[in-house]
């Protein structure tokens, strides 16, 4: 391990400030970080401790997972008070909120105010109103959103293929995925394209449900949409792979993706991020606070900006539909037999 | 005054001769200059196309990889596109099958490029996966071609075609370049006329025309002259042997006359009263004998100041197209200041060293010569210019340039009082200028050519070019006379004291002149031509060559109306108003930024600018002796002329910072803009200050 | 000959010599940068060929210092291009991590390379080494940070033989159009000289003969005529106001 963290010591060099200092501050005693995480270890974990082991930064990690029960929760807080760790990882909307509460309704008491907290994997950290706005927190928190800006997908949408009008299924009740809609119509008139918005229906006891979305989609295809977008809503995560993905096949309609999970689902293609590079953000983000001593609310709450298109060769085949060859450039090019090929 | 048009036609219609054969010469260069390039660079740029072409093809064959059928690529256009935008010497490209007909295609397509396309020649070669590619020259474009070989299997061919013509466009940026060269050689072979031929004609014609003025008014003192062993030295000699056989008839006549008299008994002075009438008439009418030895307004002297001057002015005006720029590379981050201050910093330092140093550098130079006082100068700023080439960062370069600074207001200070010890009142104006032209051809030419200098050879040796100018100008600075005269009737010039400063500051008239006209002229100018266009200019991807060709209008709407405005301003004595319609249209320039920000609208900035300054300079300092009066008598004119010169100069320390300020609040544009608008503000509020009663009452009792 | 017209001549040969220098120096350096520009671009091509691959395995979360394709591809692109001398790769402080010369890994680069790409303001740089020209380009990852550099050494004697050989045509091509004006100027040049010389003849010639009595010789027509006609004036006022005294005192006897 020693090993390998020395043959890392070169990873990044930055431009930015605490270069010089990152090694010059070995401290004797590794810096401590309490994580939380919400269904196990990912590639974001990953990418946060490689960010550590590169830049030589000794730090000892305390994982804890919250395996989708928020009963966990307030044991965790009781040991995050009892051991005072230098740092707080939180990963998604459901831990940070859980971790630090909303900036207008936190509980003192129960919550962490007094050590640093540094969230990652939350789609809209503002929406879910754990921060006000992006460019500070206001308190001793900051962190990582991974959704790629609206305006970015649309673009990258029209380097595939250029579009008069895009089609969009979303949940109504999630209010996430309704900013997203209105976000893209807004783009839409600005870039001058239009948008065809349909809400998955409700069942009698106001539950949504797929039921009717292949109808939906063959309306949109009817009404010369170019484009399905998958905007990242929950309950459309859930439906894609085994509904909404073939129903857009059958009428040849390609599908773009918003999120990896979607992607993975079998989108056509998608600028999505990917969770290693977000970890290693979100590790950037805690150098800032650990080793530069920036306070948290000085620093902004950002997503990357460099995002992944990924292309399903498979489904560019069966939808007749090749990247254009500049693309064979940047993307990444997944073949679903073959695993993933880069733009090698 | 004929002699000197006369003498100004003479040169024009010799500049004229010269230009004509440098004109021609220069086409001969380019000639040359356009075969070598279509020789040497025709090839290079196959060899980049073949080198693109490969990339092109592996992305192409990377597409094959996954399956896409070769005819059947989508997005192809967008590649050529791609490649086009960074390589704008291409103009044409194309992917056929192995059978030459077309599969895509972006670009020009020149004639007959089917026909080359299907010749079974290359198609031949082209399956041969040894080939690394050929060109042919169809129509007017070199098409590369290269062969797109899947392992084994050949599937087709990729052509990139090359504008033969793109030479052109390459020589036509140099084009632009040749031109200041020309506006540059025009304002050198005036200057050098002046120097090598001008002076002496100049001096010569100038003695003979006042020689011929005294005649006509019927002075025909013999003036104790050595002539020039030249043409016009040879015609004063005659003229002067006229004058002495003259002086000798008249002194015989006189002096027979006088021996008659005193002979004479009373019939006879009867007799030689109608003589010694004549005499008398001839004694009011005519004044012969030896002329008293004058001051010495020796114009010759005089003239031999600006060689020395226009140089070392040269070597600093070479800097200032590029000086932020090179500032901006050697940036150091100083807390709590932002880097646009900073860069503003060197500017300032200059500025402000030699608005402070100028009073006291006066006296000094008085003191221990003027001569003596530019040669320290001029080997400070040598030294100066030379450190600031190996400058280190900008901690270091403030150094040097505040070395330069003080080796500029020496110079600058010592050039002046060499003029001012040589002219007496008649001739002051005369000597000035000649200093201000001197000054004036070198802000021609000194930018524009420092900013091709320092595009083709660095910012470094441009300063070294700078150091050597300088080093030239101690050469002409030798050769000045070393015999110092110093006029007893003029007093040392002395510093402006404190209380005299605080009267005037706080005195409205004066300060409306100053803090209104003369300080906003300044700031402006310092503020946008050699801070702001220098900068903005690179910023907007340009090269300094440009900022140095905008500074070249500036300066020659300078040279162009100065001498216009200044002969209607004393022509029509409502110096004022010019002051205020310079200020207006200084004010308006920068204004023209909110329409576009395009570099045509920078040079009409630029064009306004130098319009309104020229407009409003020659009859800035002219208003401060008519319009304060009172102040003089109260003070002196040294002590208001110090203070006005001080505050002006103090101004020009301002004008890069309150730039820099407004470049960090606004950007750019936005500092161009903030600039201006103060300026204009102060034009409009001089009008309406110079336009009130007690105003105008003021000239009225001097 | 007049000393005034070998000034004059003088001036020409000044002015023609640096307005042609000038020229040559412009069309000099554009070549040499034009051609530094191709030759760059071509060098280039073959690096964002290689930052492509570094970005894309980097996406897929690989480390930047266990890209293990990397050398191979390195070799592949400098063996492609001639021209190309060496290609390393280096982090930050400027230590080499892949390159094609494998003895200069672990090395230092010269500190000047670090410091371009740092001070450049795109992802472009260049620097220079004993021999070779540095293209470089500065490899980012998703989020902007530099994780290191790629540079590409190629021949410096190719470009500087190519500019050399440009230069020495275009010297020649200037010395050329130099010495045509310094034989064309000065004859065209006589010209103005002349009328010059002429005007200043015939002030000579009238001032030589300002003392003659009797008739003025007739004027051949020059600039000067006003001033001549003032100064015969003068002297004429002169000389018959002397006369008269002369006359008035021998007529006294």
């Amino acid at each position: 391990m020693a090993a390998r963290a020395l043959a890392l010591l070169v990873l990044i060099g930055t431009l930015l400030a605490g270069g010089p200092e990152a090694s010059a501050q070995l401290e004797r005693r590794p810096l401590r970080i309490y994580a939380i995480t919400f269904r196990g270890m990912t590639d974001v974990e990953r990418g946060f401790q490689d960010y550590f082991a590169a830049r030589r930064i000794p730090v000892q990690i305390t994982w804890r997972d919250l395996n989708r029960d928020a009963s966990r929760m307030p044991g965790f807080l009781e040991e995050i008070r009892r051991t005072r760790p230098d740092l707080v990882y939180t990963w998604g909307t459901s831990v940070t909120l859980g971790v630090v509460g909303t900036y207008d309704g936190f509980d003192p008491k129960t919550q962490i105010t007094d050590i640093p907290v540094v969230f990652t994997l939350v789609a809209a950290p503002v929406l879910a109103k754990i921060v006000p706005d992006l460019k500070s927190s206001r308190r001793n928190v900051t962190g990582v959103y991974h959704v790629a800006p609206t305006e970015a997908q649309i673009r990258a949408m029209a380097s595939y293929r250029p579009f008069k009008r895009i089609g969009i299924l979303y949940t109504p009740t999630e209010q996430n995925s309704v900013v997203v809609v209105k976000e893209v119509k807004e783009v839409a008139r600005r870039l001058g394209f239009s948008v065809l918005d349909m809400p998955f229906r409700l069942n009698a006891a106001g539950q949504v449900t797929a039921d009717g979305a292949p109808e939906m989609i063959h309306e949109m295809k009817e009404r010369k949409v170019d484009w399905l977008y998958l905007p990242p809503d929950s309950f459309l995560g859930t439906q894609a792979e085994k509904i909404i993905i073939p129903a857009a096949l059958a009428e040849g309609l390609p599908t773009f993706a918003s999120t990896e999970q979607l992607m993975e689902a079998g989108a056509l293609t998608g600028l999505i991020s990917h969770y290693y590079a977000i970890g290693q953000f979100t590790a950037y983000k805690a150098e800032q606070i650990l080793v530069n001593k920036v306070p948290p609310a000085r620093i902004p709450i950002e997503t990357l900006t460099r995002f992944t298109l990924q292309v399903r060769m498979d489904m560019a085949e069966r939808l007749r539909m090749p990247p254009p060859l500049p693309m064979f450039n940047y993307a990444e090019l997944i073949m679903p037999k073959q695993g993933v090929a880069s733009a090698q | 005054m004929l002699e000197k048009n006369y003498l100004w036609r003479v040169y024009w219609q010799l500049a004229g001769v010269i230009m004509v054969c440098v004109v021609i010469a220069l086409a001969v260069v380019s000639y040359f200059s356009h075969r070598v390039f279509d020789r040497e660079l025709v090839p290079e740029t196959e060899k980049k196309a073949a080198t693109e072409g490969a990339s092109l093809r592996a992305l192409v064959l990377k597409a094959t990889g996954y399956g896409i059928p070769f005819d059947g690529l989508y997005g192809v256009n967008r590649t050529f596109e791609e490649v086009f935008s960074e390589n704008p010497e291409f103009s044409y490209a194309a992917i056929t099958n192995t059978e030459g007909t077309l599969l895509y295609h972006y670009g020009k397509e020149p004639q007959g490029a089917l026909v080359h396309f299907h010749s079974p020649a290359l198609l031949a070669a082209m399956r041969d996966s040894t080939v690394p590619w050929q060109v042919a020259l169809v129509d007017t474009q070199y098409v590369v071609s290269l062969p797109i070989i899947d392992g084994a299997k050949p599937l087709g061919v990729l052509h990139i075609g090359i504008e033969s013509v793109f030479v052109d466009h390459v020589l036509l940026e140099v084009l632009l370049d040749v031109l200041v060269v020309l506006v540059v050689s025009l304002f050198f072979t005036l200057e050098l006329l002046n120097f090598m031929a001008g002076a002496r004609l100049a001096s010569g014609l100038g003695e003979f025309g006042r020689q011929v003025e005294r005649m006509r008014v019927g002075d025909f003192t013999a003036q104790a002259r050595v002539r020039a062993n030249d043409e016009i030295g040879r015609l004063l000699r005659r003229i002067d042997a006229a004058i002495d056989h003259l002086n000798v008839r008249y002194e015989f006549l006189a002096g027979e006359l006088q021996d008659k008299l005193r002979a004479a008994d009373a019939q006879r002075r009867e007799a030689l009263k109608p003589a010694v009438a004549a005499l008398e008439s001839i004694g009011k009418r005519f004044k012969f004998g030896t002329a008293p030895k004058e001051s010495q307004t020796d114009e010759m002297n005089l003239n031999r100041i600006r060689a020395p001057l226009f140089t070392f002015i040269l070597a600093e005006e070479l800097t200032r197209s590029f000086l932020p720029t090179y500032v901006n590379q050697l940036l150091v981050t100083v807390p709590g200041i932002s880097p646009q201050v900073v860069i503003g910093l060197p500017i300032m330092l200059f500025m402000l060293i030699v608005a402070l140093g100028q009073p006291y550098l006066g006296s000094w130079s008085e003191r221990v010569g003027r001569r003596k006082a530019m040669l320290v100068g001029a080997g400070l700023a040598a030294v100066g210019f030379l450190a600031t080439a190996l400058a280190y960062n900008l901690y270091d370069l403030l150094v040097w340039r505040s070395l330069c600074a003080l080796g500029y207001a020496m110079v600058f200070v010592a050039a002046q009082g060499y003029v001012l010890d040589r002219t007496g009142s008649a001739n002051r104006a005369q000597g000035f200028a000649l200093f201000i032209g001197a000054i004036m051809v070198a802000t021609v030419c000194g930018p524009s050519i420092g900013g091709i200098l320092a595009d083709n050879i660095g910012f470094r040796a441009s300063f070294g070019v700078s150091a050597v100018m300088s080093f030239l100008s101690i050469l002409a600075i030798m050769r000045l006379p070393a015999v110092e005269i110093r006029p007893h009737n003029t007093r040392a010039s002395r510093t402006p004291r404190l209380r005299e400063v605080l009267a005037l500051v706080t005195n409205r008239r004066f300060m409306t002149l100053t803090g209104l006209a003369a300080m906003p002229a300044k700031i402006i100018l310092t503020g946008v031509c050699f801070y702001l266009v220098p900068l903005y200019i690179v910023s907007l991807g340009n090269t300094s060559a440009m900022a140095g060709r905008m500074l070249m209008v500036y300066a020659v709407m300078m040279v162009l109306i100065v001498p216009l405005a200044a002969r209607l301003s004393d022509a029509s004595l409502r110096r004022d108003r010019y002051v205020a319609v310079g200020l207006i249209v200084s004010g308006l320039s920068g204004l023209l930024l909110l329409l576009s920000d395009s570099i045509l609208v920078l040079f009409g900035v630029v064009f306004l600018l130098g319009v309104g300054q020229a407009l409003s300079i020659a009859a800035q300092s002219a208003l401060v002796a008519e319009h304060c009066q009172e102040e003089i008598r109260v003070f002196g004119s040294d002590a208001v002329y110090g203070v006005y010169r001080l505050l002006e100069r103090l101004g020009n320390a301002l004008g890069p910072l309150l730039a820099s300020l407004f470049v960090v609040l606004w950007g750019y544009q936005g500092a161009f803009v903030a600039l201006s608008g103060f300026v204009l503000f102060c034009g409009v509020a001089f009008t309406l200050a110079t336009r009130s009663e007690e105003w105008q009452a003021q000239p009225a009792h001097p | 000959m007049g000393t005034i017209r070998v000034r004059f001549i003088t001036v020409a040969l000044v002015v023609s010599f640096f307005a042609v220098g000038m020229a040559a120096f412009l069309n000099y350096f554009k070549y040499k940068s034009t051609i530094g520009g191709i030759v760059k671009s071509r060098v280039l091509v073959v690096g964002r060929g290689i930052e492509n691959s570094v970005q894309a395995s980097l996406a897929l979360g690989m480390q930047f210092t266990e890209l293990s394709a990397l050398p191979s591809q390195m070799e592949r692109e400098a063996a492609s291009d001639p021209l190309i001398q060496g290609i390393d790769v280096f982090d930050s402080t400027g230590q080499i991590i892949y390159s094609t010369d494998a003895a200069s890994v672990g090395r230092s680069v010269d500190r000047a390379w670090t410091d371009a790409a740092a001070a450049s303001k795109s992802t472009e740089w260049t620097g220079e080494a004993p021999g070779e020209y540095v293209a470089g380009i500065s490899l980012k990852n998703n989020f902007d940070l530099t994780v290191g550099y790629l540079a590409l050494r190629y021949s410096r004697d190719y470009v500087d033989r190519a500019a050399q050989a440009a230069a020495r045509q275009i010297v020649i091509a200037a010395l050329g159009a130099f010495v045509g004006i310094a034989l064309v100027a000065p004859l065209a040049l006589i010209v103005v000289i002349r009328r010059f010389e002429r005007d200043l003849q015939v002030l000579e010639t009238a001032a030589s003969h300002l003392e003659d009595r009797g008739q003025p010789v007739p004027l051949p027509g020059s600039a000067f005529d006003p001033i001549i006609d003032h100064l015969r004036a003068s002297l004429r006022d002169a000389n018959s106001a002397l006369d008269d005294l002369r006359a008035k005192l021998d007529r006294a006897g």
